[in-house]
């Protein structure tokens, strides 16, 4: 088995800054990365050997970029690769498959960066072809230079969709339409003396928005998408305004060519691992929703493992760098290679750093929280369940029929039970169920958390070495405990 | 809940109340409304929501001890008339089974213990050599022989988790979730039922609680001895055919099988970790790389797969491990089904084979020998 002092799940952001703070004060650290290259989403990149001339909005983020991936080579990290961590079969010690090289890792303390993935958002046609979260856009963008389409609309909520629409309008597509759900424009002034805490962002995001103008497309607040039409793929997608009171006014929704259609409402934080690692969670719905429970210095309710980024609650990646590096200070300090005095002194300007950055956060939230018209864009036709090919009609009868609980609508329609394990449908899913029994969504019990935490090839297990296999005299006689 | 199967509360008062919402009671519980019988079924959770949704579904005849063959093969019928006869869709699928040997004495060993099941009635076929690879090119090499039987079947865990507790309600039957059991009496001639959702009286009662039922047996007086396995499953991501027979080996514990939407399930019985008392089950790291190398050792192309999910499930078992259903001993008009030894597998036959008992019909298969009296403390050595 590896041994290590500090492990760090995750290479994004949060992951890299932590590993790089705690080598620097002497740490050996692993880290573990279910990506081929270092940079997680934010700072991903094309794959060795790949140039571009285009250049692209992240090219500003060159440095920041370069610096963080030049952690992997800093000394005492131990970087491994396309390594995705599965399981824990004991208290310190965690297993992760990685080809042949596949096996455990026990480490004094683990620092998990887990990132984040696009929340599941359906309506009418958003598994159509032609129909991309803004995270997947990011990644075929910034990993392939690859626009899957020509005329793109954006429709979502969140800061990422003034990303996605600057992104797409440099990069070369014909941008139509910018559609955030939140009215921003008339929330900005009750923002503003938040948002300045952060001011190379707000001028970042005044830039985005310069961009998506240049470019001719249309920008409007307080509208959504509500369909996605076409016979097999993308052809038109119709956007109507939201009212006052969070309702879509069908009355005056209208239809737009398309074949790019880049939906992004918002992030979750990635939690298979803390939940399989028994984790308490919280119900954070500003920070993305469920999020581990942290102590002081970002410990979890299991002793030993922290969790930071994105993957801890959504604060986006200022937070997530910063967070990184203050996390990286702690394990120096939890392990002995700082003094608390030293420990103090280093961490003092990254917490007044951090505080700048939620008091930002606290801006962002209010501009764009979301009216709450979301499960009225499902029909009965819609697809919840993508995986297993499970439409809202179909749940919604099942509940009818007294199947409503979690474990009763998994088990008759297999709902989260395919290759996502959950992640795109399981937040509707409680929706729906918190919408027919009346309770708040964060009263619905979620499925237990089952190993793996994320999709392994079997033959990669194998490579672990194990105890030989004792058999049963009897295979027919009972093995377990005496119940009665 | 209009048109819902589910109610609320139990009835004050039924004729039969079925306590355990698994296999065995929802199949009890259907032969007696589909019989016209005023029927409430009584489940601790969610229907379904233990070992009857937890198993891998492998209805195999052969890896059955002789002396239940022929209740294992009413219950297979049984399984398939659900879909064939009374239109309910359990997944219900009859490909074949192969039992694989893949050693010198693990090849004596099949010859030998499927000679005995022959002569217990077992038909099956010889395969080795040629023959097999023609069958099944997806074997590994290292399989040198295995018997084949065309009646091992499965069904699906989780269709007939739906499609079972449905057809309970569209026969008249009543399904009580989350109705845990805290008291049973003896009445006036019949039982007295506290639940967690409240209290009714019935004439006759039925205890299909799996590896609860010796808890509940205890109430009216009844010591029956009964053991929990914490059985281990695995799922794949779905994938092109890979095997199209329900497999399973004879000298190591393994049972495979290929669903319709092309996932496969990869268990056996291999052990979980967890203790009863506070429902903790959990997959055992060490167990399940075994029971993936296992796996993988007959049927090669699974290293190529990506495995979804692992989970584990409760099973009830005697210490006999054979069924235990029947008549209560000492407590006129109440039954229970405690344990089987392959619960999903024999839940439909004892079901059926109570219903019988209540109905006053004859048996449609012997069943003399599973008379839980057998196991009352002090009567099993």
């Amino acid at each position: 088995m590896r041994e290590t002092d500090l492990l760090v799940v995750g290479a994004g952001a949060a992951g890299l800054s932590a590993a790089s703070e705690a080598a620097k004060h002497g740490l050996a650290v692993t880290v573990l990365d279910d990506n081929l290259l270092p940079g997680g989403q934010y700072f991903r990149r094309l794959p060795t050997g790949y140039h571009h001339t285009h250049e692209t909005v992240f090219d500003k983020e060159r440095q920041r970029a370069n610096a963080l991936y030049a952690t992997t080579g800093q000394k005492g990290i131990t970087y491994l690769n396309d390594a995705v961590v599965w399981e824990s079969p004991e208290n310190g010690v965690l297993a992760f498959a990685r080809g042949a090289d596949s096996g455990r890792i026990r480490a004094k303390l683990t620092i998990i960066a887990s990132g984040a993935h696009d929340r599941p958002a359906p309506f009418p046609g958003w598994t159509l072809p032609g129909v991309v979260t803004a995270g997947g856009l990011q990644n075929l963008l910034k990993g392939q230079r690859v626009i899957p389409g020509r005329r793109a609309i954006v429709a979502g909520n969140g800061p990422l969709v003034l990303l996605v629409g600057a992104t797409l309008a440099r990069a070369g597509a014909e941008l139509r339409e910018v559609v955030e759900a939140a009215p921003i424009l008339k929330r900005l002034a009750g923002s503003i003396a938040d948002l300045i805490a952060m001011p190379k962002i707000v001028r970042q995001a005044v830039d985005y928005r310069l961009a998506i103008m240049k470019s001719g497309a249309r920008l409007r607040t307080g509208w959504t998408v509500i369909e996605a039409r076409g016979a097999d793929e993308l052809e038109e997608v119709v956007l109507a305004p939201i009212d006052a009171t969070g309702k879509v006014d069908r009355s005056r929704a209208r239809a737009v060519k398309a074949d790019l259609l880049v939906v992004g409402f918002g992030l979750m934080p990635s939690i298979e691992l803390v939940r399989l690692l028994d984790c308490k969670l919280e119900w954070k719905p500003l920070r993305g929703g469920w999020v581990p429970v942290r102590g002081a210095d970002f410990e979890t309710s299991r002793p030993g493992v922290l969790a930071v980024g994105d993957g801890a609650g959504i604060g986006g990646v200022e937070m997530a760098l910063r967070e990184g590096k203050l996390a990286g200070v702690i394990a120096a300090e939890r392990l002995g290679k700082l003094s608390r005095d030293q420990a103090a002194n280093l961490k003092a300007p990254i917490q007044a750093e951090i505080a700048k950055v939620e008091t930002f956060r606290r801006g962002l939230e209010r501009l764009y929280a979301m009216p709450p018209a979301f499960l009225d864009l499902l029909t009965p036709e819609t697809i919840v369940c993508r995986c297993e090919d499970v439409t809202a009609g179909e749940l919604r009868a099942r509940q009818d029929a007294g199947f409503g609980s979690t474990a009763a609508l998994k088990g008759t329609t297999r709902t989260t039970m395919g290759r996502c394990q959950g992640r795109n449908c399981l937040r509707t899913l409680s929706a729906l169920i918190a919408q027919a029994s009346g309770q708040p969504i964060e009263q619905v019990t979620m499925p237990r958390p089952r190993l793996p935490a994320r999709l392994v090839t079997i033959g990669d297990l194998l490579q672990e070495e194990l105890p030989p296999i004792e058999m049963p005299k009897d295979p027919h006689l009972p093995r377990g405990e005496r119940v009665s | 809940m209009a048109g819902s199967v589910f109610v609320e509360t139990p009835p004050r008062d039924a004729e039969i109340a079925v306590v355990g919402g698994g296999v065995a009671g929802m199949s009890t519980a259907l032969f007696l409304a589909r019989a016209g019988r005023d029927v409430v079924v009584l489940e601790r959770g969610v229907p379904w929501g233990d070992a009857s949704g937890a198993n891998a579904g492998t209805l195999s005849l052969q890896v059955k001890r002789t002396e239940v063959l022929d209740l294992c093969k009413l219950s297979l019928d049984v399984w398939k008339r659900f879909g064939a006869e009374m239109d309910i869709d359990v997944g219900f699928g009859q490909p074949g089974g192969l039992r694989v040997a893949t050693t010198e004495a693990e090849v004596a060993h099949l010859r030998e213990y499927s000679e005995e099941q022959r002569q217990g009635g077992l038909e099956f076929e010889w395969m080795e050599g040629n023959q097999l690879r023609d069958m099944a090119p997806w074997l590994s090499t290292s399989v040198r022989a295995a018997t084949f039987c065309r009646e091992d079947a499965y069904s699906s865990p989780l269709l007939s988790g739906g499609a079972l507790p449905a057809a309970v309600g569209k026969a008249g039957g009543r399904i009580v979730g989350h109705a845990e059991v805290t008291d049973l009496k003896r009445e006036d001639g019949g039982y007295r039922i506290e639940t967690k959702r409240g209290a009714l009286r019935v004439k006759t009662l039925v205890i299909t609680a799996g590896p609860w039922s010796g808890q509940l047996a205890r109430m009216l007086d009844v010591a029956l001895p009964i053991y929990v396995d914490v059985n281990m499953l695995s799922v794949t991501e779905p994938a092109p055919k890979i095997l199209d027979r329900v497999i399973t080996h004879i000298g190591g514990i393994l049972s495979l099988k290929q669903l319709a939407n092309g996932t496969i399930l990869i268990g056996g019985g291999w052990q979980g970790r967890g203790r009863f008392a506070g429902m903790e089950k959990f997959a055992d790291h060490v167990r399940l790389g075994q029971n993936l190398t296992t796996a993988v050792s007959v049927v090669p192309d699974l290293a190529k797969l990506r495995l979804v999910r692992t989970w584990a499930g409760y099973e009830a078992v005697a210490p006999d491990a054979l069924p235990a259903f029947g008549r209560l001993p000492n407590n006129d008009g109440a039954y229970i089904a405690a344990a089987a030894r392959g619960g999903f597998t024999f839940g439909p036959a004892q079901g059926l084979l109570i219903s019988e008992m209540i109905l006053d019909k004859p048996p449609s298969t012997p069943i003399g020998r599973f008379d839980p009296a057998r196991l009352l403390t002090g009567a099993h050595a």
